[in-house]
């Protein structure tokens, strides 16, 4: 009996997968525990070994594709076995498809409907529109709809034929335009009411020929980790209203703290403490008392995480990686360092298993190694707030009525200010400079 | 010219209809001394005696089946039902009978009778006198079905159902017997199956009917003033459709709403909006049709909830709106 391959869920939040490569050809042997195929997830790039022996029957989908979770993208089984041509539906799917039908005829159709629209197929629009588009031959695919889901009416039917008819132009333009094989439509005019002339068409003309004499240009198709950085970013900034709240922080103390300990750590643990690590301990310290700050919110309600879980953006290859560091709050510097130098190593190595890039409950991006002061950082969501570390620099402060040269760095936190409001994460960014400025007080 | 009530109307067409033809005869409960439920027969007694006008007892399968018996043997009744409601009673006489006996003999017989009765929510009655229910006879072939919104159709409308060899169901409608209306005080017969444009509109078509013609005309005046251009049809007769009237005036406007109190589901809205879809008019359709009606409950007996059944002037109002994309 052949067994199925599923795209795996990874994580809680992975939909989709997307096959990077196959291990396997059809007709291979397959060993259990033997790498089968390479996908990307919303987080990370891994390798899924088979389950089963035998021989791999059938691969339904290619390298590219991207595949919603639990679907079968292939069998595996005894070589002589017969299987489906197409990928069969997952049974638990086409049961819920049912039930939800059951429940609502109506919304699935609707939600059937928009999507064909979507694949191009077929166009929302009422009778009307569609009888005004037959008589005046224009075709419903280039006329906007002005009603709700985009749904075309008779009226967007006709005004989208007068728009097309109404490009005003001299007669002189005209022929020029007929002359040189220029489109009106793509002439913009400089006469009164922008009424294209002669001169508009001739412009337009040599613009013409300048793009096509160009060399054609590089296209890059978003995917693997790109399409999903993207992906994220897109959702986050499309959804989270973001405030940024910057203060620019005297890092003395910090840079005394460090060099202090930096000899103790690496001789403990054979790696560096670094600035980052020192922010991440006053952070977890200060979070402590806000913790609307760590926090997510999710379906219209804030949960307050109980531990500190502190994402690290770390820049890897064509993308942005975030692995989490767990109950920050409870880790010395030590301990501290020696786990971000190796889930920092582990990411720039695509080596991150799922579980080390998720529960974050606040995340820190750092930019200090280049010459950033400060930044407007988005938000990992569901998290509530990041906090954008920038470059630590030789400045001239007030002390005492008198300049002093003291290393000031910029901290940018931005926040959700659907879950936050101002002040809390003011109070909490605040505190978090007074604690930076004065770091004896996380023996507190 | 004369204005009189909706109530008055009624028994006018009645009293003259009487006076003229001895085989006219009113029969129901307490519509004698008492004058019926809502008064409507008041003062008849007096002038067409205790033959004319009779008491019956409280057993409205009894006053149905006595109007089919004497219309079958060539009188005109007209009954009354206290309320619509109680129609269940007399459903058999009138479904089974009344409906069917001119074309199970072949026309040799035939049922020209009038059913009269009061319908409708709005007067605190509760569940069991406030329905609207005449989806259920439109169901019927062999039932034409009358519902006049205003005191001039009223009496043309009765005088066209007295003189029908069908039997009519004429509602009427409790609210309304009190409005006042211009009615001419000779006779006169508004055929059945003929449509009234209330108020003409390029924009958007209402159907409405009874008590929802009003309010219709209340949303069209508020929608006007927004630069809406309303358009209200009142069918007056369920059955026989004036659907000529309807189609020309929804391929005018291209958008339909559909009013009535009766509980939305199963209700004549959806009769006339599925007439609208397999029309000619389907092409001219520039917005999804709509229907508002009562909720889907038995009419509540507080009086918030009693007007919330039912659709009041701020929904047509929104539902107008709603096609038109302005909401």
């Amino acid at each position: 009996m052949a067994k199925e391959i599923f795209m795996p869920k990874l994580s809680s939040t992975m939909e989709v997968g997307t096959l990077l490569q196959w291990f396997k050809e059809e007709g291979e042997e397959v060993e259990v525990g033997e790498p089968l195929f390479e996908i990307m997830t919303d987080k990370i790039n891994i390798e899924v070994e088979s389950y089963e022996e035998g021989t791999l029957l059938k691969k339904y989908n290619e390298v590219d594709d991207e595949v919603p979770v639990n679907t079968i993208i292939g069998y595996i089984g005894e070589a002589d076995e017969n299987v489906p041509n197409s990928a069969p539906v997952p049974e638990s799917e086409e049961n819920e498809t049912d039930k939800q039908e059951e429940k609502d005829t109506s919304s699935v159709i609707g939600e059937k409907k928009e999507a064909d629209c979507e694949n191009g197929e077929k166009v929302r629009a009422t009778p009307a529109a569609r009888r005004v588009s037959r008589e005046q031959g224009i075709m419903l695919e280039e006329v906007e709809g002005s009603g709700p889901k985009g749904r075309i009416h008779a009226m967007d039917v006709i005004s989208s034929k007068e728009l097309a008819q109404s490009i005003r132009h001299t007669p002189l333009a005209g022929k020029v335009a007929d002359k040189e094989g220029v489109s009106l439509e793509n002439v913009q005019g400089t006469g009164s009411n922008g009424k294209i002339t002669k001169s508009d068409v001739l412009s337009a003309s040599s613009m013409q020929v300048e793009t096509t004499t160009q060399e054609p240009l590089e296209h890059v198709k978003l995917k693997g980790l790109r399409k999903a950085v993207a992906d994220k970013m897109l959702e986050s900034a499309r959804s989270i209203p973001h405030v940024t709240l910057t203060a620019e922080v005297d890092m003395s103390a910090v840079v005394e703290v460090r060099k202090s300990l930096l000899p103790i750590i690496e001789k403990q643990t054979g790696y560096r403490l670094s600035y980052t690590e020192i922010i991440m301990t006053a952070t977890a310290h200060v979070l402590g008392n806000h913790r609307k700050l760590n926090a997510a919110l999710i379906d219209n309600e804030i949960v307050y995480n109980k531990s500190v879980n502190l994402g690290l953006a770390v820049a890897v290859d064509n993308g942005l990686i975030v692995p989490s560091v767990p109950n920050v709050q409870d880790k010395g510097l030590a301990e501290l360092t020696v786990a971000c130098k190796e889930l920092g190593a582990k990411a720039r190595k695509n080596k991150l298993d799922p579980v080390e890039m998720s529960g974050s409950t606040f995340t820190i991006s750092n930019l200090g190694m280049y010459a950033i002061e400060g930044f407007t950082p988005i938000i990992n969501p569901p998290e509530t707030a990041i906090l954008g570390v920038g470059q630590m620099t030789d400045k001239p402060v007030v002390r005492d009525k008198s300049i002093e040269i003291r290393p000031m760095m910029v901290l940018s936190l931005s926040f959700d200010h659907r879950a936050i409001d101002g002040a809390p994460a003011a109070a909490f960014l605040t505190e978090l400079k007074e604690r930076l400025e004065n770091p004896f007080g996380l023996l507190v | 010219m004369r204005e009189i009530t909706y109530l008055e109307a009624v028994r006018e067409a009645m009293s003259q209809e009487m006076r003229k033809n001895e085989d006219v005869f009113i029969l129901g409960e307490d519509i004698g001394i008492y004058g019926g439920a809502f008064g409507v027969t008041r003062g008849m007694l007096e002038e067409f005696g205790p033959e004319r006008i009779r008491n019956t007892p409280i057993s409205e399968s009894a006053i149905a089946g006595t109007a089919v018996g004497s219309a079958l043997t060539g009188m005109r009744p007209i009954m009354e039902l206290q309320f619509s409601d109680f129609i269940t009673i007399a459903m058999d006489q009138i479904v089974n009978q009344a409906a069917k006996l001119r074309y199970m003999y072949g026309g040799k017989g035939k049922v020209p009778m009038v059913l009269r009765t009061p319908s409708g929510s709005g007067t605190g009655a509760a569940a069991q006198h406030s329905q609207s229910l005449e989806a259920w006879v439109t169901h019927i072939p062999g039932l034409k079905v009358v519902q006049p919104s205003t005191a001039y159709d009223v009496k043309g409308l009765l005088k066209a159902s007295m003189d029908d060899d069908n039997p009519v169901i004429f509602y009427e409608h409790k609210l309304l017997y009190k409005t006042k209306g211009d009615v001419p005080e000779e006779e006169y017969h508004i055929p059945l199956g003929q449509a009234d444009v209330k108020r003409e509109g390029k924009d958007v078509t209402i159907v409405a009917t009874a008590i929802m013609v009003h309010r219709a005309q209340e949303a069209a005046e508020e929608l006007e003033r927004e630069g809406i251009n309303v358009e209200v049809i009142d069918p007056r007769t369920l059955v026989p459709l004036d659907t000529e009237t309807i189609i020309k005036s929804v391929t005018k406007t291209g958008r339909l709403v559909v009013v009535h109190e009766a509980v939305k589901r199963g209700g004549y809205g959806g009769e006339i909006a599925s007439m609208i879809a397999e029309s000619e008019a389907f092409d001219y359709l520039d917005a999804p049709i709509k229907r508002l009606g009562g909720a889907p409950s038995p009419v509540p007996y507080n009086p918030e909830l009693e007007r919330m059944h039912v659709p009041q002037k701020e929904d047509i109002v929104q539902a107008v709106k709603e096609t038109l994309n302005r909401a």
